[in-house]
């Protein structure tokens, strides 16, 4: 469940199409250094504070860069902090006014430590770090991220150009399924949401679910992916924004028709299993041939490894079906982020740190030490075996999706997985209708409007 | 002690003695199955989980064990554990033994005051009033790193230790006042009358006389001590000082990204063991001080 | 016996650091708690805002807290009804009659209680499986082919998922009653049972008259703590099993509290929630006390 929101997504010459549209003032190169408060005195015994939540990748990589790290700047000590539960182990430091210098952990945390700090305005900006030159090397940090990765509402929190987070590994998200049960049942992969449907009426007549999901956690992929599909690059854009009425329209009426459809389809048990202790159950419907897709990402499949599968279980990934005939298909690519509280003290030294995550050096310790993938270009070329079946997807023509609900000051009793997704078990019982769903909905999405930063 | 006659009594309802074993071994049954299914659970090996989780071990998979003591340092949280437990019950039992035997049997002038307000205690929450409480304590070594240079509350195995008594004595007073108040007037007269000033009446008689409530509070309070973890967590953030059940859900949160559930049922007994053993020898003590409370009237 | 002086000072030497602890860790938070609630705080940087009574009006209005506040009410009432009927009846078992291994059914009993919540959760998710479950697997048996195709979802239904919160709740609870009730049912004089016996009055019976009307004081106190502590246990066990889901239907208090301050950055919120709490509490066992106010037996 960590890793889902611990992996980012995907990549592909295709993203830079589909993310022209979202990319604002991409040069991100006029940047006034923020309110970087006291200069780091580099007088060569600085010691730089890292904190980084450990996830399916392991602790090695990171230990390894902070050594590389350290190797290459003298007289800098990285003083590393790694733990599965880091808002835990850092948290009351943190209340106590000991603040790490540098952050690993992408928003959507169980403890939401990031939106903490997007809400509160308690980051550095790191718009400066985009000009900065990779350490070691001649390149621009901005230059080597990949496009789109730096221009979306989750590492410009505030819609004002700036940039406050740092994109890092990320990793592709759509529906994962059981390859050779379609291969053996001669069944198509849906290319729209009408095939879905037959297929789903084919499946259950042999006993077979069409759908289930881990948790309603993994439906904030999802959802971005059919509503980016349903309503088009502006429009989304909008109803990121809650732009009012946007649900109304018969464009988000698509979304909500599919969504109720799919929890009409759904393995009957998922919502008493979609749990964070008991997720792995519905995962493991998948791989016992009872449910046929399952929104997820890559992780998945090392989440499941040891799991026991229908013989001659193979994984399948495809994008999300077209809302009709020949439209977009989209995926969601999820990525972590890097970030520097406001009250960082070696502001410069984290600044550097942080830029030089995005060496090559540093990119292949991630890499090859646990896997995990950096946003820069040219990556992907470098990873092997399975890995490449995912990240390519994009290759197939799908679209990539990376932006995410817009920052609002904290709304009390509201949060989004909670008025838009977990209503999606209610659905599946039927303790809900889709009208009551939808109307909660916008009266949620109107309240958060009101809330949104300036 | 017992007569004759309850035994006459007895024999004429052989049906109902029936009827009476029937829910107790019910009882005993629910409650022993689900706890004999996760020492059964600690000793399968990674792949069993997927299959019928009520289906016996292929074999004993100690490795769990291993790798729960080993690489999740359960072996230096538990010592964690047992000095912080053991301290906070000490500490415990020392201050509100001679509270409570004062709250219950002295007319002063604020009496009245204090057995309400510690009564008030028992409806503070713990669960709302951590973070106050390290707030508390953040200031306090904020305050002392400025003059002293060092600080001394958060991170330390004793302050936990002297949190852990403090929000326990709101119970523990009232569970011993409300001892002491049925004891009779008649034994601290006649120790006065011995010449026996306060504190040695207190000793000597009162306490002795309330062993079996002071076996009780330590049996609660040291599972509810040993079992505690968010007071915990919040005010020991250093991962060396961590207590077993933060320790434990650390290996819960593991399990969850990399599917170790052995190792996690491994740690689950691991916390549970200690807490079964000693509960086994204090039931002794337990048994005793009843029969012991039962001499009275 | 004493001066009034020594006395004194003897008071004071015995009162003053349980006192000093007490309202150190204990009544001094609980006031900031209430202060804190009036304050609008994302919990890391300096800037409160104060916002008066704000806080609380939106509380008020807010489904998901009546929806929390209802589970509890619906928890303290059936967990306690449960748990104390069975724990006192089979503490008077246990007690009362000649048993044989008495000794191991106290054991037994009691072992839920010394369980971490974390294990015990473990568990029940575990016997509530839909499809592997023990509980689901038990009434199959009754239900026959119907059970299969349409299993039962202990924690997937929002109907059902309170109560089965409850049964793990009286599971956990039971031994811990019985105990403290055969420490306080030992202290009845054998001689009253003797003498009700003599006079024909059967097991039911002496239980009724003899039993509870003797340890009614212990009773009444358990119970004003019980209910307590079934807010603050609720909390652990939803927390752990659940999380208050599905769509928030299992929320309580506490863990509706949690969610606030920890993952929406309401702090102020969240302790506005908590001084509800407290004063629900409070007012909860006075109620209690007054209801449940019977005439001091004395033997």
């Amino acid at each position: 469940m960590k890793m889902k929101k611990a992996l980012g997504l995907l990549l592909a010459g295709t993203m830079v199409l589909s993310l022209v549209a979202c990319g604002g003032s991409g040069d991100g190169g006029s940047s006034d250094g923020g309110d970087s408060k006291e200069e780091a005195k580099s007088d060569g015994g600085s010691t730089l504070k890292v904190a980084a939540v450990e996830t399916a990748y392991g602790a090695s990589m990171w230990e390894k860069v902070c050594e590389a790290f350290e190797a290459s700047h003298d007289g800098v000590t990285v003083e590393l902090t790694i733990d599965k539960k880091l808002e835990d182990v850092i948290d009351p430091d943190m209340k106590a006014g000991n603040f790490p210098d540098v952050i690993l952990r992408a928003v959507g945390g169980e403890k939401a430590l990031t939106e903490t700090f997007v809400k509160d305005n308690n980051l550095t900006e790191l718009t400066d770090v985009l000009d900065m030159t990779v350490p070691g090397e001649d390149v621009k940090v901005g230059d080597k991220i990949l496009p789109g990765f730096t221009e979306n509402t989750i590492v410009n929190p505030y819609g004002d150009g700036k940039t406050y987070l740092m994109p890092m590994f990320y990793g592709p998200c759509g529906l994962f399924y059981n390859a050779a049960l379609l291969k053996e049942k001669g069944w198509e992969v849906p290319e729209t949401w009408d095939e879905m449907w037959e297929l789903g009426d084919k499946a259950k007549a042999e006993g077979i679910a069409l759908f289930t999901y881990p948790t309603t956690g993994y439906f904030d992929a999802f959802f971005y992916a059919l509503l980016h599909e349903a309503l088009g690059e502006e429009n989304f854009a909008k109803a990121l924004k809650y732009e009012e009425g946007i649900w109304n329209t018969p464009e988000a009426q698509q979304v909500f028709d599919v969504i109720a459809k799919l929890a009409s389809y759904t393995e009957k048990t998922t919502p008493a299993n979609a749990n964070d202790n008991d997720f792995q159950k519905n995962q493991q419907l998948v791989l016992d041939n009872k449910a046929i897709f399952m929104p997820n990402g890559n992780w998945v499949i090392g989440e499941m490894a040891e799991a026991p599968r229908a013989e001659g279980f193979e994984w399948g990934f495809t994008a999300l079906p077209a809302v009709e005939e020949g439209g977009e298909r989209a995926s969601y690519s999820f990525f972590e982020q890097v970030w520097m509280p406001k009250e960082a003290v070696n502001v410069d030294l984290g600044k550097e740190f942080i830029a030089y995550l995005y060496s090559d050096e540093a990119a292949e310790i991630f890499a090859t030490e646990g896997g995990a993938v950096q946003p820069i270009a040219g990556m992907t070329d470098k990873l092997s075996g399975d890995a490449v079946t995912y990240y390519q997807i994009y290759d197939t023509g799908a679209v990539a999706v990376l932006d995410a609900f817009a920052t609002t000051e904290p709304v009390e009793g509201l949060t989004t997985r909670g008025a838009f997704f977990d209503p999606v078990n209610s659905l599946v019982t039927g303790d809900k209708t889709q009208e009551q769903w939808v109307k909660e909905f916008a009266e949620a999405s109107d309240a958060f409007r009101g809330a949104l930063k300036e | 002690m017992r007569r004759k006659n309850k035994g006459a009594i007895r024999e004429t309802s052989k049906f109902a003695k029936i009827l009476i074993y029937i829910p107790l071994v019910l009882l005993s049954v629910i409650i022993i199955v689900p706890v004999f299914w996760v020492f059964m659970a600690s000793i399968k090996e990674n792949s069993e989980f997927y299959r019928n989780p009520w289906a016996l071990p292929e074999g004993i998979y100690l490795q769990n064990f291993a790798d729960a003591w080993e690489s999740a340092n359960m072996a230096s949280y538990m010592l964690n554990s047992v000095v912080v437990t053991v301290i906070a019950i000490f500490l415990l039992i020392i201050i509100a033994l001679p509270a409570s035997y004062v709250l219950a049997r002295f007319k002063f002038k604020s009496s009245k005051f204090w057995n309400v307000l510690f009564m008030a205690g028992l409806f503070i929450n713990v669960n709302y009033i951590v973070v106050p409480i390290f707030l508390m304590l953040t200031d306090a070594d904020r305050f002392l790193n400025k003059t002293v240079g060092h600080t001394v509350f958060l991170n330390n195995l004793f302050v936990l230790a002297v949190v852990y008594a403090a929000t326990a004595l709101p119970f523990t007073i009232y569970l011993l006042s409300g001892y002491f108040k049925t004891l009779a007037k008649d034994y601290e007269e006649a120790a006065y009358v011995d010449g026996a000033g306060y504190f040695r009446t207190m000793v000597q008689i009162i306490i002795p006389m309330a062993k079996p409530s002071i076996v009780t509070v330590i049996l609660f309070n040291f599972l509810a001590f040993w079992n505690e973890y968010i007071i915990s967590m919040t005010l020991l953030t250093k991962p060396e000082l961590k207590t077993l059940p933060v320790g434990l859900m650390n290996l819960m949160a593991a399990q969850r990204s990399a599917v170790q559930y052995g190792r996690m049922y491994a740690g689950l007994v691991i916390v549970m063991l200690p807490t079964l053993i000693l509960y086994m020898c204090v039931q002794k003590k337990l048994t005793q001080g009843m029969t012991v409370g039962g001499l009275k009237g | 016996m004493g001066s009034n002086k020594g006395r004194g000072r003897f008071i004071f030497c015995c009162l003053a650091p349980a006192a000093i602890l007490f309202v150190i860790f204990m009544i001094y938070p609980t006031i900031e708690v209430f202060r804190m609630s009036m304050y609008k705080w994302g919990g890391y940087t300096a800037n409160k805002t104060f916002v008066g009574l704000q806080n609380f009006q939106t509380l008020f209005k807010s489904d998901k807290f009546y929806q929390s506040f209802q589970n509890t009410i619906l928890l303290i009432i059936i967990v306690t009804i449960f748990t104390f009927a069975f724990a006192l009846v089979f503490a008077a078992i246990l007690t009362r009659e000649k048993i044989k291994g008495q000794n191991f059914f106290r054991i037994i009993f009691y072992i839920p209680n010394i369980l971490s919540v974390v294990v015990i959760s473990a568990i029940f998710s575990a016997i509530y499986d839909p499809n592997q479950g023990l509980m689901n697997s038990f009434l199959n048996l009754f239900r026959g082919p119907a059970g299969a195709e349409d299993p039962i979802l202990w924690l997937g239904s929002q109907k059902l998922v309170i109560y089965s919160i409850v049964i793990a709740m009286i599971w956990q609870a039971i031994g811990y009653y019985m105990v403290m009730y055969m420490a306080s049912m030992a202290n009845v004089p054998e001689s009253l049972y003797e003498s009700a016996g003599l006079e024909g009055a059967g097991r039911v019976k002496q239980f009724f008259s003899i039993t509870l009307p003797l340890i009614w004081t212990n009773i009444r106190t358990t119970l004003t703590f019980f209910i307590i502590s079934t807010i603050n246990m609720s909390f652990l066990f939803v927390k752990a099993m659940t999380n208050g889901g599905p769509d928030g239907a299992s929320h309580v208090f506490l863990s509706y509290m949690y969610q606030e301050a920890y993952t929406n950055s309401s702090y102020g919120y969240g302790m506005a929630i908590g001084a509800v709490v407290f004063i629900f509490s409070f007012a909860l066992a006075g109620v209690l006390n007054a209801v449940t106010k019977r005439e001091e037996i004395e033997f």
